[in-house]
């Protein structure tokens, strides 16, 4: 018999960063669409860019986020660890997700091409499929200590993966020479500069925003299983002596 | 004072020497209970058997693309192999609860995965190499004068699947997972293998471009070293309940 | 003096055999006469080594809660283990001094099985701390797993390999030199199927393969699960001589068993489990 939970209110500091993220993607997005000038090659499509760099950008840091707090589980064994684990590795899938479907979006118009095997966009694909082996092995493990433990492993291949998958994929690359357009081209000028450098920026508030969103639902869900389970476990037992 | 050196160093050597001694038990049991059940070679064999087969099959219409096809449809039919051959190196132990004996003794977890790898690794290289051969046949691709480089490449190629293949399949036959998610698990993490593996086996279709292969041979060793490592650190952390 | 090696556990194992024979260090008296009290050599320089060797905790933890819980073979304080939503075992607190044999018993579920499991490591508690011979479940696994046997009730067998070569895999990787292997399958009967694959063994034979193995370790706690299941009149028989020697021989049992009228007979404790809590039932 459950009781319906009021759950407690977003904290000021939280709901500041979310409100200015969202005003701040909104300028972004403006500045993207509106401000900055068509590219000389690629014309309006470079406003693509924007979107596609700055997410593609916050996911391989969310990855490495993830795999950093996942030794720090290890090493100290506290469930907040692995809740912020979990936060940068949802978000880092997300954003490695909206990367694929920008890039593709990017490089059909452009190449007349769903995919190419582009490095960057390959070694996504694959951080991608591998995130979502971090989720499906964590749904397999009731027991948290366990989950947390073996997610920590995982994370850390998957952070040790990069490197490799990247090397592989360039030199994949240089043996099947595809036309590529080069996003950040010599042609940038300096305010595409800018509104990319905000835009990144932007992404950077939106995770850190979801991270901590998130991060705090996690530990109000702990807070409540704890006070449920300690309910459970409530009588000691008596000490039996043989 | 030396002495007491000497006493520490021994003791380590000791211990060292019994956790080789442990790895080498462990292979050798593997390796035994596949000999006489045969249940990974008859499995492995047929489906390599059966996806070279059917790969000529499939491209076969066009000489050239199917000699330059050889090196992939190898490799890939290894790593499957792998699969196969990592997911069954555990059943047999959980099948009358032989794991959790397994992990009772005084042993480091990490000589248990030392020990499967090296048994799965020396029955994957025994597999390539025999393989090989029939590829070379099978898709009319002459060896070339880099030829030499086959073995190397197959003992690295190999042992890279074998690290990821018996650390995932520890994983998921732990989890009681289903048999499909460790090639979804792994495949993503081997990439590099594979790509370095074939392209480093060109020199089985006459490509002698021996600087090329010896990059991804450098690739493949370096990817070889750094999960080897990774692997038996943490692969206590897999397998504890 | 020997310092022991930082490299761990092992090494003071490897004192223990260079010290005495290699079964007479694993015979009960030297195993209690290290984990109890630390009065050997071993313990007594690792109290004072400054390596954070695994083995310096246990001695002090002990002289820390006296000698009286040193005699404890095992103790529970507090475990518990949940699995998903179901509290399987809750807060047990268990003392048991050594040389005794307590059978468990509870209805099929009850958490018997996971019991065993946590006792021998195999299984890490959702919450709550155990000791066995003074070295805790959890930080110092190696230590507890030198001193406990499982016998567990799939039997812990190779199928495709035979019983003489199931028990040599055993040794060796224990680390028994010169294990008698006829003598521990004599003892269980199995002397004719010795080399035979036990996958053609009945499950009454594997289960004699297993009470084999144990017998062969000799650890000094014995965790058994339902050994007496799948035993025909001969080999319950046989169990019972094995269980009434380990009372002789000093060695503490813990058994999950539904034989209760037959392990009455040399139980000191039954035990029961039910609803995640333990009880003492009986004498």
């Amino acid at each position: 018999m459950s009781q319906r939970h009021e759950a407690p209110a977003r904290p000021r500091w939280l709901r500041m960063l979310g409100l200015s993220t969202l005003i701040l993607f909104g300028v972004g997005a403006y500045l993207a669409l509106a401000v900055s000038p068509p590219d000389v090659n690629q014309g309006q499509l470079i406003r693509m860019m924007y979107a596609h760099v700055s997410v593609a950008w916050v996911s391989f840091v969310a990855v490495i986020v993830t795999a950093l707090y996942g030794m720090a589980f290890l090493w100290r064994g506290r469930p907040v660890d692995d809740a912020r684990a979990v936060a940068n590795a949802e978000i880092a899938t997300f954003f490695a997700a909206l990367t694929l479907v920008s890039g593709m979006t990017y490089s059909k118009p452009t190449l007349n091409t769903w995919w190419t095997w582009d490095a960057k966009l390959t070694l996504t694909a694959l951080m991608f499929a591998l995130l979502v082996g971090y989720f499906v092995v964590r749904g397999l493990i009731d027991d948290p200590t366990r989950r947390g433990r073996v997610s920590a492993v995982i994370g850390v291949i998957v952070a040790v993966s990069l490197p490799f998958n990247y090397l592989a994929a360039a030199w994949f690359r240089t043996l099947h020479p595809t036309l590529s357009v080069a996003v950040t081209g010599v042609t940038m000028a300096p305010i595409m500069l800018v509104v990319l450098l905000f835009n990144v920026g932007v992404a950077a508030l939106v995770y850190l925003t979801f991270v901590s969103e998130r991060v705090r639902i996690a530990r109000l869900e702990h807070a409540r299983l704890e006070t449920r389970e300690r309910r459970e476990g409530d009588t000691p037992g008596e000490v039996v002596r043989v | 004072m030396s002495g007491l050196g000497a006493g520490l160093a021994a003791d380590v050597a000791a211990d060292v020497a019994a956790d080789v001694a442990a790895v080498v038990t462990i292979a050798r049991k593997d390796l035994l209970q596949e000999v006489r059940s045969r249940a990974v070679t008859v499995a492995t064999l047929f489906f390599s058997a059966v996806t070279l087969v059917m790969m000529a099959f499939a491209m076969g219409q066009d000489a050239e693309l199917l000699r330059r096809s050889a090196p992939g449809v190898l490799w890939v039919a290894l790593a499957f192999a792998g699969v196969i051959t990592a997911a069954q190196s555990y059943q047999s132990d959980l099948e009358e609860g032989a794991f959790d004996q397994l992990l009772l003794y005084p042993v480091p977890r990490a000589s248990v995965f030392l020990g499967k790898l090296l048994a799965n690794w020396l029955f994957l290289l025994a597999l390539g190499l025999l393989m090989t051969p029939v590829t070379l046949v099978l898709y009319g691709a002459p060896a070339g004068p880099s030829a030499w480089l086959l073995p190397v490449t197959l003992m690295l190629g190999t042992l890279g699947f074998a690290v990821v293949a018996t650390f995932y399949a520890a994983l998921t036959a732990n989890l009681q997972a289903r048999e499909a998610l460790l090639p979804v698990l792994m495949f993503p993490v081997v990439v590099p293998v594979l790509l370095g593996a074939v392209r480093s086996s060109e020199a089985l279709i006459g490509l002698q471009n021996t600087v090329l292969a010896g990059g991804w041979l450098q690739l493949l060793a370096a990817f070889d070293l750094v999960y080897f490592v990774a692997c038996t650190a943490v692969f206590h952390l897999v397998v504890e309940e | 003096m020997r310092a022991v090696a930082s490299v761990g556990v092992r090494a003071g194992v490897r004192a223990d055999l260079r010290a005495g024979a290699s079964e007479a260090a694993r015979s009960p008296h030297a195993l209690d006469r290290e984990t109890c009290g630390g009065a050997t050599s071993a313990s007594a320089t690792t109290a004072s080594a400054t390596s954070a060797s695994a083995t310096t905790a246990p001695a002090t933890d002990r002289q820390r809660r006296g000698a009286t819980d040193a005699a404890l073979a095992v103790r529970l304080d507090g475990i518990a283990k949940r699995f998903g939503r179901e509290l399987v075992l809750r807060d047990l607190r268990l003392e048991m001094a050594a040389g005794k044999i307590a059978v468990l018993k509870g209805s099929n579920g009850a958490g018997k099985t996971t019991l065993l499991r946590v006792l021998a490591t195999r299984l890490r508690p959702t919450r709550g701390r155990g000791w066995v011979f003074g070295y805790e479940l959890q930080r110092q696994g190696d230590e507890v797993r030198r001193r406990i046997g499982l016998v567990s009730a799939l039997g812990g067998n190779y199928p495709v390999l035979t019983a003489r070569e199931n028990l040599r895999l055993a040794a060796t990787l224990s680390g028994l030199e010169n294990a008698d292997l006829d003598g521990a399958l004599a003892g269980v009967g199995l002397t004719d199927v010795a080399d035979t694959l036990v996958r053609t063994y009945s499950s009454g034979m594997k289960k004699r393969l297993g009470l084999a193995r144990l017998l062969l370790l000799d650890p000094p706690l014995w965790l058994m699960d339902e050994p007496y299941a799948a035993l025909d009149e001969n080999g319950k028989a046989l169990l019972d001589d094995v269980l009434a020697a380990a009372r002789g021989r000093d060695r503490t049992v813990v058994m999950a068993s539904h034989e209760l009228e037959r392990s009455a007979r040399f139980a000191d404790a039954v035990l029961e489990l039910a609803g995640g809590s333990l009880r003492r039932s009986g004498p």
